[in-house]
C-alpha cells in the first residue's frame, strides 16, 4: 500500500513540477531592462539623451580613441608605447585590420543609434503639464545635435558613409544601405544642425548642446565647406556674445586646475569618477600613475619640426608652453603633454573652444579676402596670440593671403597643440600631403575597418586603401 | 526574491521521502540469530586485505573487512553461509562456508573487467560498459603539487588534454575533454563532486591582467577517491543539456560499513623553483646599448637624415657629449646590466597535510578529512593556501531506507598579483620589460622608478578569500525488489572575498594617494534531484531502467566598493577614504530537466542502452526552452561468443558503438536571448552633477537555442596475455551545430554583435591507450600504461570571420581550426636591405590584407602521456611524462620585447639582426620605419610549440609488515615527488604557457606569464 502512495505521490509531484516548471524558468533581468518599453516618459526620455552623451564620451569616440585617430595622423604628437600598430597612423600606412579604427567606427554608429532612438520615440510621447513642447524639442534638437556632430566626424575621417537614421531594434531590422556620397554626408550633417538650431533653446550649457552650440559647430562646418560667409556668421555669434564666451587667461586657464565649463569652453564632455577619461593615463609618466604611451612630439627623440620645440619658443608658444613638461627619468629627458593630468581622471574632452571660433573667422575672412577682410583677419589671429603672449603680428608679416593663411595654419597647430584639429585642418586647406610627407592622395582618408567590409556587403572600401 | 526556488519546488518531496518510507520498512528487521567471523587474505602473499567486501547471499546485508582483513557478521540466518567477497583487483569468489571463525583466500585479478565505474546516475562494471569513460585512480594522480584535481589530469586519461596556462597557484587551467565545441559559450566540461554540479566559472573579478582563478582549487584532491571522464554521448546523454563538452565525476572518499577506524595520514613538505631554461633570454646592458644606438642611427638614416647627424645623437654616448641639452647615457661598453629577475625569484615553500578518518557500523558509514595546503610560488608574493574539511555519512534507517550527507568546506586563501596582460603594476612583466641598464636603486638606495620590482614585492596587496560549501543530503527508499527511488537536495555555494590596496608607492596608488578596492561575490546553485531505478535479472536477461528529473538554479551576486584617497598609507580600509564608489550586479538562472535510460544485457554478451533527456533553460525563450536529447549505444562482448570460448589468445574483446545528442548553454550569458537596456548611461545635464541615463545595450533575439553536439563513438576493448596487454581504442566525431556565438552585425546598426545560433564545429579524433603489465614477479613488477589522443578541430560554418584578443592574432575562420593565427608570413629577410619579405607583398613594398593568412593553430595534432611504474621489494618507482604535438603558439614575449631597443628588456634573439649586406637571418635590419618592426601579426613570432615534459617522477619506500607490526601502524611509506622536472621544446619559453584565460585566445605564449615551477617533495603516508 504504502509503496503505491509514494508513487503515486511522486508522480503526482513531478506533473505538478511540469505545469510550474514554465514559472520556474521564467527568470527576469535586474541589471539590465527589457528593450520593450524604454523611451516612454519625460523622465526616460531625458536618460536617453543623457545617454547619447554617454556614448559620445566613451573611451573609443571622444574618451580616446577617435581623437587619437587624427592626432597621431598629424606631427603634434608620437606614440611611444607597446601598441606599435598606431605608429602607422603617423607613418600614414593605416591598414584595415588596424583595431583602432574599428573601435573608433563602432562607437560613433552606437552614438547615432542611441540619437536615432531619441529622434523616432520622443516626438510621439504625449505633453503633459510637466512635459512641454519646449522639453520635447529640447530633447530632440539634442539628438540631432549630436548626431550631426557623428556624421561630421565620420565624413572628415572616412568620406562619405552609410545614413542610418533610425534606430535598430532587432536583429531582423538591421540597415541595409549603400555609402552615401561625401556630399550626401556633409547635406546629412547640415539637415541635422538646422533641425536642432530650430529646436533647441539660446541657452548657454558647455556640456550639452544649444542653439549656440549648433552655431559652433556650424560655424566649423561652413568652413570645411569653404562657405565663408556663413562660416564667419555663425562663428560672430559666439564671439559677438562676450557675456558668456571669452578667451580666457593665462591660457592654461580653460584646463589646469581641474578647471571644467570655463568661459573658453563652448563644447566639451563632462567626466566623474565613475565615469572616467583615459587619457590621463596614457599621457602621464608612471610616476603620476600613467604610461605615458602618447607624447608631444619632441626635441628628445630629434624629430624635426617637433611641437616642443615651438611650444616652448615665447615667440611661438608662449603660455601654451604649460602644454608640456620636462622630466628626468631614470636620468633619461622625457616630454610629457600636461592637458589630461586629473589624479582621479575626470578631464574634460574639448570638443569646441572660443579660440577655435576666433581662427574659424580669421580663416574665412583670409580666404574671402574681401575689403577689410585681411584687417579683420589679423584681428582675430591677434586675438588668439594676445591671449598666449606671443608677440601680435603686423600686417606686413602677413604680406600675402598665403602668408596669412600660412600663419593661421601655424596659429592652429600651437593653439590645439594636444587636441585633434591639426590633421582636418590640413587635410581640408589640401596641405596635408606636402606638410606630413604622404605620397597618395587615398592616404587623406582612413581605411574601412576590415571586419566590417567582412559583415556588411553594402560596405566598400577606399580606394586604394585596401 | 527567486533565490531559494529550487528549495521551495523541492523540500516537499524530499521531506515526504525522509517520513514516510522508515515507516513501512519496519517490518524487515532482523533477527539475531548467528554470528559469523572471518579473515579475507591474498592467496599470494597471505597479507590480510582491509576493506573486502563480504556479502551475505539472499540478504542486502554486507560488511567490509577493516585493516587485519577481518569482517563479522551478525544475522538472521544460520550457518552455512553462501557469501560473497569481492575486493577492486582481486577475483569475486563466491562460496559456502559451515563454520566461524574462517579464512577466505582471494586470487589478484589480471583483468580489470570487474572494476566499478561511476557512470551518470549509477555505476557499472567495465564489462558492461557500451560508453566511453576514462577513470582515473586519485591516488596516482595528486602526488603532483598544484592546487586543483583538473590540473593534476595531464597525460593521464586519453581524450583529455590539460594545460597548465601560467605558473601561479590555483589559477585556472585549459581542460578540453575531446576538443573545443563552443566559441562563446563554454567549452569546459560539467563538473561533479558527489553528484552536485560544481560551478567553474571564477568569481575573480579584481584584475589579475587577464588571468582568473580556479573556482576548483577549492576541493581538496587529498579527499578524491576516483575521477571518472564521461566523454562520448552515450555517457554523457544523462547530462543533457550539460554534457556537450564532456563530464567529470569526482568521488570523494567514503567509510564502509561494518569496517574498523582508519586513519590516513599525509604528509609532504618541498619546494618549488623556477626552471631556468623557461625564464626570458636577456640580453645585457652593453648588448642592448649598441643595438639602441643602430636602431637609432638607422631610423635617423630612413628618415632623412644624415649619417653624421644621427650618430652624433645616439643615444648611449659619452656622458660629456651634450646635445639640446641632454647629456649622453654614456657608451656601450659602459653600461652596466642589473638583475631584477634575481629579485623576484626565490624557493617557493609547499606543504601538504591530509588526515583522512574513515569507518563505519552495521548501519552507518562516514569518512572525515581534514587537509592544509600552502604552496608559494617561486615568485614572491604569490601563495595559494587552502584549509578544507570533509564530512561524509550514510546512515540506514532500516534494512530498505537509506539517508546520507555529503559535505565540503574550504577556506582558500590568496596572495595574488598581476601576471599576464597590460603595462601596470605587473609583477613578472616588471623584472624583464624594464631596460636592464636602468639601475634597481637609487644613489641613495631607494627603488628607483615607479613599479620596480623591488617596489611591487614589498608593496603588493591583493589577496583573496574564497569560502567555499559543497554538499548534498540525500535519501533513498528500496521501494520494492530492484527498485530504489532516490532524492537529493545540493548545494555549491561560495562566496569570494576581494581586496586589493594599492599604496602610494605604486603607480595606481601614487596619482589618488592610494586606492582601495573591495569586492564580494557569492554563487549559490541549488539541485534537487530524484531519480527512480530498475533492475531485474532473469536467466541471462538483465533488465535496468532509470527516470530522474532535476531543478537547479544558480544565483550570482557582486557588490564592489573602492576608495582612493588615503591620508596615509596606513589607513587601508574604504571607510578612510576621501572619495568612494560602489557597484552592484546579480544574475540568475535556472534549469529544470526530466532524463530516462534503460538499458537491456543478454549473458553478458550483448548490451545496449537508450537515453533521453529534456532540459529547460531560462536563457532561452518560449519555444526554444526546451531541448531534447537522445542517446543510444551498444556492446558486443565478442569474447563470450562461441567460436572464441576457451581461447586462450583473447581475454576480452568488446566492441562499443554509441550515438547521441547532448546540449550546451553554459558560459552564455543569463539573459543572452534578450533586447535589453541599460541603466548605467549616466551623464550631467549641469556641470558637476552626474544623472543616471539609459541607453540600448543588447539586441534579443527570441529564436535563441540550444547549442547541439551530435558525437558517433565507435570503441574497442582488447586484452590478450592473461590480461597483461590491453588496448583500448576509440574513435569518434562530433558535430556541434548552431553554435551560440555573438554574432557580429554591421556595425552602422549601433550594436556590434546579438547572440545567435550561428555556426557549426567539428570534432574528430582517436583516442588510443595500452596497459602492459611488463614483468610482474613477487618482488619485481614493471606496469606501462601509454595513452595517446588525436583531435581535428575544424569550423564548418561561420559566416564572418570572428577575432579574439588584442590585434587579433587568433581568429576563427570557416574552414580551419579554432584558436588559428592570422598572420602575415614573414618569408625571409632581404640579406641585400635587410628588410623584411613578406608573402603576398606587392612589388612597391606594400602588404595588402590579402596577404594574411591563417598560419597554423593552438591546438596539437596529438598529445598523451606515458606512465611507467616499478615495484622492487619494498622500493616504487613511478615517471609520467606527457607531450603535445603539432601546436603552434605566437610568442607574444618575443614581440614585445624584441623591438625598439630602448624601449626596455631586449631578449637575446635581437642580437641576430641584419646589420649589411650578405647577412643571413630572420631578424630585420633595426629601425622604426617601414614593416620591419611595426606590423603586429609578424609571423615570425610564430613558433612550435610542441613539448615532451617529465611530469613527475615519484619514488617510494614501504616499510616491512615485520616491523609494522610491532608499532600498530598498518601501513606506513616514506616518498620523493618531483614535478615538472624537464621540458623538451623548441618554444621559447614555457609551451604551455598564454597571456589569458580566455579559452579563445590559448596559443599566445608566455607573455609576462610566469613559467610552471620544478617542484620538489618529501612525504609520509601512515594509515593506522
Amino acid at each position: 500500500m504504502n509503496k503505491k502512495i509514494i508513487i503515486k505521490t511522486w508522480s503526482a509531484a513531478v506533473l505538478i513540477l511540469f505545469a510550474s516548471c514554465d514559472k520556474f524558468l521564467s527568470v527576469d533581468p535586474q541589471e539590465y531592462l527589457s528593450d520593450e518599453a524604454t523611451i516612454v516618459d519625460e523622465g526616460s526620455a531625458r536618460s536617453a539623451v543623457r545617454g547619447i552623451y554617454d556614448e559620445l564620451r566613451s573611451n573609443n569616440y571622444y574618451g580616446q580613441e577617435f581623437h587619437w585617430l587624427s592626432l597621431l595622423s598629424a606631427d603634434n604628437t608620437v606614440y611611444v608605447g607597446s601598441q606599435i600598430v598606431r605608429q602607422q597612423l603617423t607613418n600614414h600606412t593605416v591598414r584595415a585590420d588596424f583595431a583602432g579604427i574599428e573601435s573608433a567606427w563602432n562607437a560613433i554608429y552606437s552614438t547615432i543609434n542611441r540619437a536615432n532612438n531619441v529622434i523616432d520615440k520622443v516626438p510621439d510621447l504625449p505633453i503633459t503639464a510637466d512635459f512641454t513642447q519646449a522639453t520635447k524639442d529640447g530633447f530632440i534638437g539634442e539628438a540631432y545635435f549630436v548626431r550631426a556632430l557623428a556624421y561630421f566626424d565620420l565624413a572628415r575621417t572616412w568620406g562619405g558613409v552609410q545614413l542610418v537614421l533610425e534606430p535598430t531594434t532587432s536583429p531582423n531590422d538591421l540597415p541595409n544601405v549603400e555609402r552615401s556620397t561625401l556630399q550626401g554626408t556633409y547635406a546629412q550633417v547640415l539637415e541635422d544642425l538646422n533641425n536642432a538650431e530650430a529646436l533647441l533653446p539660446e541657452t548657454t550649457n558647455r556640456i550639452r548642446a544649444t542653439k549656440k552650440t549648433v552655431w559652433a559647430l556650424k560655424a566649423r562646418y561652413h568652413l570645411y565647406q569653404k562657405e565663408w560667409d556663413e562660416a564667419i556668421d555663425y562663428a560672430t555669434r559666439i564671439i559677438d556674445d562676450t557675456d558668456n564666451y571669452e578667451l580666457v587667461r593665462p591660457y592654461s586657464a580653460f584646463y589646469a586646475g581641474n578647471a571644467s565649463g570655463t568661459k573658453e569652453s563652448v563644447f566639451e564632455l563632462y567626466y566623474d569618477i565613475n565615469n572616467t577619461n583615459n587619457q590621463r593615463y596614457q599621457w602621464q609618466p608612471s610616476t603620476r600613475g600613467g604610461v605615458a604611451w602618447i607624447k608631444p612630439s619632441n626635441p628628445v627623440n630629434n624629430e624635426p619640426g617637433n611641437i616642443v620645440e615651438l611650444l616652448i619658443d615665447p615667440n611661438i608658444g608662449g603660455d601654451r608652453s604649460a602644454l608640456v613638461e620636462l622630466q628626468t627619468i631614470n636620468n633619461a629627458p622625457n616630454w610629457f603633454g600636461l592637458l589630461y593630468y586629473r589624479d582621479n581622471s575626470t578631464d574634460p574632452a574639448f570638443i569646441i573652444r572660443t579660440a577655435e571660433l576666433y581662427l574659424i573667422r580669421a580663416e574665412a575672412l583670409a580666404e574671402r579676402d574681401a575689403s577689410g577682410d585681411k584687417d579683420a583677419s589679423l584681428a582675430d589671429l591677434n586675438a588668439v596670440r594676445a591671449r598666449a603672449n606671443v608677440p601680435l603680428l603686423g600686417i606686413t608679416d602677413v604680406a600675402t593671403k598665403t602668408d596669412l593663411l600660412l600663419a593661421i595654419e601655424n596659429e592652429n597647430r600651437v593653439e590645439f597643440a594636444l587636441e585633434n584639429h591639426r590633421w582636418y585642418d590640413l587635410v581640408r586647406t589640401g596641405r596635408a600631403q606636402s606638410v606630413l610627407n604622404i605620397a597618395s592622395t587615398n592616404r587623406l582618408l582612413l581605411p574601412i575597418p576590415y571586419s566590417q567590409i567582412q559583415v556588411d556587403p553594402n560596405l566598400k572600401q577606399n580606394p586604394g586603401l585596401d | 526574491m527567486k533565490y531559494r526556488r529550487v528549495f521551495r519546488y523541492s523540500l516537499p518531496i524530499f521531506l515526504f521521502l525522509i517520513f514516510v518510507p522508515p515507516a513501512q520498512s519496519q517490518e524487515t528487521k532482523p533477527i539475531i540469530n548467528a554470528s559469523l567471523v572471518g579473515t579475507v587474505i591474498d592467496s599470494v602473499t597471505r597479507e590480510p586485505i582491509a576493506g573486502a567486501t563480504v556479502q551475505l547471499e539472499a540478504v542486502t546485508h554486507s560488511v567490509k573487512t577493516d585493516r587485519n582483513g577481518n569482517f563479522s557478521f551478525i544475522t538472521g540466518q544460520k550457518l552455512p553461509f553462501t557469501v560473497t567477497v569481492s575486493y577492486l583487483g582481486y577475483e569475486n569468489k563466491k562460496l559456502v562456508i559451515t563454520t566461524s571463525p574462517t579464512v577466505i583466500a582471494l586470487s589478484p585479478s589480471e583483468k580489470e573487467l570487474d572494476e566499478v565505474v561511476v557512470v551518470g546516475y549509477g555505476t557499472q562494471r567495465r564489462q558492461d560498459l557500451t560508453g566511453s569513460i576514462a577513470k582515473i585512480d586519485a591516488a596516482e594522480v595528486n602526488k603532483i603539487p598544484v592546487a586543483s584535481f583538473d590540473a593534476q589530469l595531464q597525460g593521464k586519461a586519453p581524450g583529455v588534454q590539460v594545460l597548465t596556462n601560467s605558473g601561479v597557484p590555483g589559477e585556472a587551467i585549459f581542460l578540453r575533454v575531446r576538443g573545443t565545441t563552443s566559441i562563446n559559450s563554454s567549452s569546459d566540461p560539467l563538473y561533479i563532486v558527489d553528484g552536485v554540479f560544481l560551478n567553474n566559472t571564477s568569481l575573480q573579478n579584481i584584475s589579475l591582467a587577464g588571468r582568473v582563478t580556479s573556482p576548483l582549487a577549492d576541493i581538496n584532491p587529498g579527499d578524491i577517491e576516483s575521477i571518472e571522464v564521461l566523454k562520448d554521448a552515450a555517457a554523457t546523454a544523462i547530462y543533457g543539456s550539460r554534457g556537450a563538452n564532456g563530464v567529470v565525476i569526482i568521488t570523494t572518499k567514503q567509510g564502509n560499513y561494518g569496517a574498523t577506524t582508519k586513519i590516513d595520514l599525509n604528509v609532504s613538505n618541498g619546494w618549488v623553483q623556477a626552471d631556468k631554461s623557461l625564464l626570458p633570454p636577456l640580453a645585457t646592458g652593453p648588448e642592448v646599448a649598441e643595438l639602441a644606438n643602430e636602431w637609432h642611427i638607422n631610423s635617423g638614416i630612413d628618415n632623412g637624415q644624415t649619417y653624421d647627424y644621427a650618430y652624433a645623437r645616439r643615444p648611449f654616448r659619452p656622458v660629456n657629449e651634450v646635445i639640446n641639452g641632454v647629456p649622453g647615457l654614456g657608451t656601450p661598453e659602459e653600461t652596466p646590466t642589473y638583475d631584477r629577475l634575481g629579485l623576484l625569484l626565490r624557493k617557493g615553500y609547499i606543504q601538504d597535510y591530509n588526515l583522512g578518518i574513515s569507518g563505519g557500523g552495521q548501519d552507518s558509514r562516514y569518512y572525515l578529512g581534514a587537509g592544509y595546503t600552502g604552496q608559494q610560488s617561486y615568485l614572491k608574493v604569490l601563495e595559494f593556501q587552502r584549509a578544507s574539511l570533509k564530512f561524509n555519512f550514510d546512515q540506514k534507517l532500516s534494512e530498505k531506507v537509506k539517508i546520507g550527507l555529503t559535505n565540503s568546506f574550504s577556506r582558500s586563501y590568496r596572495n595574488q598579483a598581476r601576471t599576464g596582460d597590460g603595462p601596470q603594476v605587473q609583477l613578472y612583466n616588471s623584472a624583464i620589460a624594464r631596460a636592464v641598464y636602468e639601475p634597481i636603486f637609487t644613489d641613495e638606495g631607494t627603488a628607483s622608478g615607479a613599479d620596480n620590482t623591488y617596489t611591487l614585492i614589498n608593496n603588493y596587496d591583493i589577496n583573496t578569500v574564497s569560502l567555499r560549501y559543497v554538499g548534498s543530503a540525500f535519501v533513498e527508499a528500496d521501494l520494492a525488489k530492484g527498485l530504489k527511488l532516490r532524492s537529493s537536495i545540493s548545494l555549491d555555494y561560495n562566496q569570494y572575498d576581494e581586496s586589493q590596496y594599492w599604496n602610494t608607492n605604486t603607480s595606481i596608488g601614487s596619482a589618488q594617494d592610494g586606492e582601495s578596492t573591495s569586492g564580494i561575490s557569492r554563487s549559490g546553485t541549488w539541485i534537487n534531484e530524484q531519480t527512480l531505478t530498475y533492475q531485474k535479472k532473469f536467466d541471462n536477461h538483465q533488465i535496468t531502467a532509470l527516470v530522474g528529473n532535476t531543478l537547479q538554479s544558480n544565483t550570482l551576486q557582486y557588490n564592489y566598493a573602492q576608495g582612493v584617497g588615503f591620508a596615509n598609507d596606513n589607513y587601508k580600509l574604504i571607510s578612510s577614504a576621501s572619495v568612494r564608489t560602489a557597484s552592484e550586479s546579480w544574475t540568475q538562472y535556472t534549469i529544470a530537466s526530466f532524463f530516462g535510460r534503460a538499458g537491456y544485457n543478454y549473458a553478458d554478451r550483448y548490451i545496449v542502452e537508450a537515453t533521453l533527456r529534456t532540459d529547460g533553460s531560462s536563457k532561452f525563450l518560449g519555444n526554444n526552452r526546451w531541448g531534447y536529447f537522445p542517446a543510444f549505444s551498444m556492446g558486443w562482448r565478442i569474447v563470450e561468443e562461441d567460436f572464441l570460448k576457451g581461447a586462450s589468445w583473447v581475454n576480452d574483446l568488446k566492441l562499443r558503438a554509441s550515438w547521441g545528442i547532448t546540449g550546451n548553454q553554459a558560459g552564455i550569458d543569463n539573459f543572452a536571448s534578450r533586447g535589453l537596456w541599460s541603466g548605467g548611461a549616466a551623464y550631467a545635464d549641469i556641470l558637476g552633477t552626474p544623472r543616471a541615463g539609459i541607453a540600448p545595450y543588447q539586441l534579443g533575439n527570441e529564436n535563441l537555442r540550444w547549442e547541439e553536439t551530435a558525437q558517433t563513438n565507435l570503441g574497442l576493448d582488447f586484452a590478450t596475455f592473461n590480461n597483461r596487454l590491453s588496448f583500448t581504442v576509440d574513435v569518434y566525431n562530433k558535430y556541434t551545430s548552431g553554435v551560440l556565438l555573438e554574432q557580429p552585425i554591421p556595425a552602422s546598426s549601433g550594436f556590434s554583435s546579438y547572440w545567435a545560433n550561428i555556426g557549426e564545429i567539428r570534432n574528430r579524433g582517436y583516442e588510443v591507450t595500452v596497459s602492459s603489465s611488463n614483468i610482474r614477479r613477487k618482488n619485481f613488477s614493471w606496469n606501462t600504461s601509454l595513452n595517446i589522443s588525436g583531435n581535428q578541430n575544424r569550423i564548418e560554418k561561420l559566416p564572418a570571420q570572428i577575432s579574439f584578443y588584442s590585434r587579433d592574432w587568433v581568429v576563427a575562420r570557416e574552414g580551419y581550426s579554432l584558436n588559428s593565427f592570422w598572420l602575415y608570413e614573414q618569408l625571409y629577410v632581404d640579406p641585400q636591405t635587410g628588410d623584411p619579405v613578406f608573402d603576398g607583398q606587392l612589388p612597391d613594398g606594400t602588404l595588402p590584407i590579402e596577404a594574411r593568412k591563417i598560419m597554423g593553430s593552438a591546438y596539437p595534432k596529438f598529445y598523451g602521456g606515458l606512465n611507467n611504474t616499478f615495484t622492487f621489494k619494498q622500493f616504487d618507482l613511478s615517471t609520467d611524462i606527457s607531450f603535445q604535438y603539432g601546436n603552434q603558439s605566437v610568442n607574444l614575449y618575443r614581440y614585445f620585447r624584441e623591438r625598439n631597443p630602448t624601449s626596455g628588456g631586449i631578449f637575446e634573439n635581437l642580437l641576430n639582426r641584419w646589420q649589411q649586406p650578405g647577412d643571413i637571418t630572420d631578424v630585420p635590419r633595426l629601425t622604426s620605419q617601414g614593416l620591419n618592426y611595426t606590423l603586429d601579426q609578424n609571423s615570425r613570432y610564430l613558433e612550435d610549440a610542441s613539448f615532451l615534459k617529465i611530469r613527475q617522477v615519484s619514488f617510494g619506500y614501504t616499510l616491512p609488515t615485520a616491523i609494522l607490526s610491532r608499532t600498530g601502524l598498518s601501513k606506513a611509506r616514506i616518498y620523493f615527488v618531483g614535478a615538472n622536472l624537464f621540458v623538451w621544446s623548441q618554444f621559447t619559453g614555457d609551451p604551455e604557457s598564454t597571456v589569458t584565460s580566455n579559452p579563445n585566445a590559448q596559443g599566445l605564449g608566455a607573455f609576462g606569464t610566469p613559467p610552471q615551477p620544478r617542484s620538489f617533495q618529501f612525504g609520509l603516508n601512515l594509515t593506522l
